[in-house]
């Protein structure tokens, strides 16, 4: 019996603790500003009083990238970031929820159509800077300055350089024609990056003609969709399908994978722009938002100034392969070799307007 | 009459252990109640096209999905709890504890693994095309049903298991060695003897499993595969609709209660513990020759398949990406994290289980009942229904308490609670109850009502009898319950994504981010480190176990 008693006063003693542990998170969330250091001293600090500069992002990025340009800002400035990460979706949520109260001061995210949709919940409010204004284009802002864009990437055409002659290429509308049935790879439907090209052509062609356009799509598919957009690439490859539509950063990534197998998937594959004669090609915009209720609202300012500054923007460029939004950015040397091209000019809006029809679409032509 | 006959069932019924329950159980289903109402509420105009194009092919797969895996874990956990449990064979005490390592392993990062490693530049293919062979491509298609039916039995079997071949080991001996006496073959005795015998160990083992599935989103998605979960996504994230996310969460939920009632309707009057107080442990049968070959090549070849293979693979990635991954993110805390929350919610869990097991088995009536299934609902909501049903009430709950929190002088952050560490906390609990629990009440299963009514019989009350007579007595189950609870929260994601505070990641966070920026060999490194903390738990436990059994 004499372990079990031992074991026993340990599970009180861990009860005891844990409780503990729970007072101590309790206070030290009351400072989310605080540094995490020393808890229980920092928790006694209201975070005003300390008057430590913050600003809090709520982000739906995840790339090193990010944590590296907070990091560069806070040395520069002295600004704390702190950082909460999740789905786009679900951050939307977690502020609308928070409402008045909510600690975030900017929303991050990688599609024009959640941009678009978190504009339309009243959770933005427009970002005033000059600086701003001179360094993104204005094609690249919300109308109402709502929200900035940071970089963009091209929703592009990938073929089989041994097996398809780029001049057989030319639109999104010609995937869903009869000559590639059976050879298209996409991925599936539950991806903000094809709701998003699915509302698009949906603003540019009517409704009609985008279900017509998306039936072609699934008739034509070389099998279910399935796995990410790299995995669309290797199946162009492998010789499952001819065509896929995928995004171009993943491209850029595949050409410096650690693997050299991916490195080689990259060589065989071409990528082409689509629409150049058209409406041009579709691009997915990552951009930030200054939340309505913010609490370090000049802070929050300064962190897009310095985001969308020409050096933050050559070190997206380089290590993501995605395309800068600041016209004085460097690009690197990949993105150079595909060239400049035109891209989709539409109201960022019609994105998120139409999202929901693109979605109730690929319901109903099955597309997976 | 009536009255003074209800007040006197309350009086004998009511207790603190009564209390101590519904108080429990009141945290756990407030906010699935939130959830369950809007069944009541009226559906808006999404409703008919979700019913026409999202409803029917979803639910469909999703029971393809649970019913293959389900019958594909009991048939593969039994079967190597029985081979375990009822021979003796060369390595058989190293795999006795080394098969439930794949429970370290999360599903999602599984699957991105042989994603990967089956796909045209994974190690098969490129080893089979650098001898020639250019393979078809439909055989290495892991992205499908069947694929995912693979990956939930490869990595979920544990769960079938452990509590499968605890049961036998302790239970089974006079009639595995009767079965025996009179001449049946292995076999026979495996399909006639230890399947109906071990029913109750298997069916908890298998509903744990059944819950992990229909939660999943990482492997369904990534493998594009249509599930009620998907649906719920779809809906949610889609069409921007969480009414009728919500709606459809309710329906989730009234299916998977109806369907936890029908199983206890169905063994209502067995009661599956033994009759007589002596209980022999199993002796072990020595197999010799080609037989010893094969049950050593069979558990060799599921432990490879469910964990050496996959490891191995994250070991070569994590090789390529150890110096870059390990500059951005710091190990060290974000493995403090992931522990310390696992920690606390892994003992409050299993703190409430055993009070609302004992109570529900002590009542033994439908209110027990009841309530005891009410706190293991939570396992069979995806996480991000939860989360949103813990946050809306989190957020209540300070605006009530803005008062206490002005006159403290917090005056400026006005969100205490819902930006600490307690709401993804008692997500946790109302998400994992189900895996303490069920572990708690099959330790009771086993052992009965006999010594707890003997003891109280000779006067001990109820609090007394439970920790000089039941607790001791349980303390095995108690303690596999402790390992499942706390490597499923180290290997959670949905919660931990949304609920956790400013600047706090886990682990499974952290690994996910990787993996679903289609980043496998970076998230190698934390997967590595999941793996790692999880071994290191169910190692400690294994060795735990051993002493507390000695």
């Amino acid at each position: 019996m004499n372990p079990f008693k031992r074991k026993t006063a340990f599970l009180f003693l861990s009860m005891l603790l844990s409780a503990g542990m729970l007072a101590a998170c309790g206070n030290n969330s009351t400072a989310p500003a605080a540094e995490g250091n020393n808890p229980s001293a920092a928790g006694e600090q209201a975070p005003s009083a300390a008057g430590e500069q913050v600003v809090n992002v709520y982000s739906a990025r995840h790339y090193d990238v990010d944590a590296k340009l907070f990091e560069q800002f806070t040395a520069s400035t002295g600004i704390k970031v702190n950082v909460i990460e999740g789905q786009a979706n679900e951050l939307i949520e977690r502020i609308k929820r928070e409402g008045e109260n909510t600690p975030a001061d900017l929303f991050i995210t990688v599609d024009g159509g959640i941009l678009d949709r978190a504009k339309q919940e009243g959770i933005l409010q427009p970002v005033e800077s000059d600086v701003v204004n001179g360094q993104v284009p204005e094609q690249y802002r919300d109308p109402d300055n709502q929200w900035i864009g940071l970089t963009t990437r091209a929703r592009v055409i990938v073929y089989a350089k041994d097996r398809v002659n780029p001049t057989e290429l030319s639109t999104y509308e010609d995937l869903a024609s009869e000559k590639w049935k059976g050879k298209l790879l996409v991925r599936s439907s539950t991806h903000m990056y094809n709701q998003s090209l699915l509302a698009s052509l949906i603003h540019l062609n009517g409704e009609q003609q985008a279900e017509a356009w998306a039936q072609g799509i699934v008739n034509n598919m070389a099998r279910e969709p399935e796995g990410g957009d790299r995995d669309q690439a290797k199946a162009v490859v492998a010789g499952i399908g001819d065509v896929a539509i995928m995004n171009s950063y993943y491209v850029g990534q595949l050409a410096n994978s650690a693997d050299p197998e991916e490195v080689k998937v990259a060589e065989q594959i071409g990528v082409f722009f689509p629409n150049q004669e058209t409406t041009g090609t579709h691009i997915n915009i990552s951009g930030v938002g200054l939340i309505k209720s913010s609490k370090n609202k000049e802070n929050a300012v300064k962190l897009i100034e310095f985001l969308t500054g020409t050096e933050a923007q050559t070190t997206y460029s380089a290590s993501n392969y995605e395309y800068p939004v600041n016209p004085n950015a460097e690009w690197p040397e990949l993105l150079r070799s595909w060239g400049e091209f035109k891209h989709q000019q539409l109201d960022w809006s019609a994105l998120g307007e139409n999202n929901q029809k693109a979605v109730e679409i690929m319901n109903k032509v099955g597309w997976k | 009459m009536m009255l003074a006959r209800l007040r006197r069932s309350i009086h004998r019924h009511t207790n603190g252990w009564v209390i101590l329950s519904i108080l429990t159980a009141a945290i756990v289903l407030l906010p699935l109640l939130a959830i369950a109402v809007s069944i009541f509420s009226a559906p808006n105009e999404n409703w008919s096209h979700i019913r026409q194009y999202l409803l029917r092919d979803y639910v469909l797969q999703s029971v393809w999905l649970v019913l293959f895996t389900g019958a594909a874990t009991a048939a593969l956990g039994a079967l190597l709890a029985w081979l375990i449990a009822a021979y003796d064979f060369p390595w058989k005490s190293l795999f006795r504890w080394a098969l439930m390592l794949p429970l370290a392993v999360p599903p999602y990062i599984a699957a991105f693994t042989y994603g990967y490693m089956l796909s045209y530049t994974g190690v098969v293919q490129t080893t089979l095309r650098s001898w020639g062979w250019a393979a078809n491509q439909a055989w290495f298609d892991i992205m499908s049903l069947p694929g995912a039916v693979f990956i939930f039995t490869m990595f979920l079997y544990p769960y079938v298991y452990l509590i499968t071949r605890a049961f036998l080991e302790r239970q089974s001996g006079s009639y595995i060695e009767n079965a025996r006496l009179l001449g049946r073959s292995s076999w026979s005795i495996f399909f006639r003897v230890v399947l109906p015998l071990s029913r109750p160990a298997l069916v908890s083992g298998v509903t744990l499993v059944a819950f992990e599935v229909l939660s999943d989103y990482g492997v369904v998605n990534y493998y594009g595969i249509q599930t009620f979960t998907t649906a719920i996504f779809k809906t949610w994230f889609g069409m921007y609709d969480i009414d009728s996310a919500t709606r459809l969460a309710a329906w989730f939920l009234l299916c998977i209660v109806s369907l936890i009632l029908l199983e206890r309707f169905l063994r209502r009057r067995r009661r599956f513990s033994a009759t007589t107080g002596r209980l022999s442990p199993l002796a072990p049968q020595r197999l010799r020759g080609v037989t010893a070959a094969l049950a050593t090549l069979f558990c060799l070849a599921v432990l490879a398949v469910s964990f050496l293979v996959p490891v191995g693979q994250l070991l070569v990635w994590a090789s390529w990406t150890f110096d870059d991954v390990a500059v951005t993110a710091d190990f060290r805390l974000l493995t403090y994290n992931t522990v310390t929350v696992a920690v606390i919610a892994t003992v409050l869990i299993m703190i409430f289980s055993v009070i609302v097991a004992n109570t529900g088995r002590t009542l033994n009536n439908a209110f027990g009942i009841a309530l005891a299934k009410a706190m293991t609902t939570g396992y069979s909501i995806p996480g991000a229904i939860i989360a949103i049903g813990v946050m809306s009430l989190f957020i209540t709950l300070d605006e009530l308490l803005l008062p206490l929190y002005r006159s403290l002088g917090w005056g400026e952050a006005p969100l205490v609670l819902s930006l600490s560490l307690v709401m993804l906390i008692v997500a946790y609990v109302i998400r994992f109850m189900a895996t303490g629990y069920n572990a708690v009440e099959s330790g009771f299963e086993k052992i009965g009502m006999k010594y707890t009514e003997s003891s109280r019989l000779l006067g001990f009350g109820m609090t007394r009898t439970f920790f000089r007579v039941d607790l001791p007595l349980i303390r095995g189950s108690l303690l596999s319950g402790v390992i499942l609870t706390f490597v499923e929260i180290v290997k959670e994601l949905p919660l931990a994504m949304l609920l956790r505070p400013f600047n706090f990641d886990t682990l499974a966070t952290k690994a996910y981010q990787y993996a679903s920026d289609e980043r496998i060999f970076s998230a190698a490194v934390p997967s590595l480190a999941i793996i790692c903390v999880a071994l290191a738990s169910i190692l400690l436990f294994h060795h735990l176990g051993k002493r507390v059994r000695s």
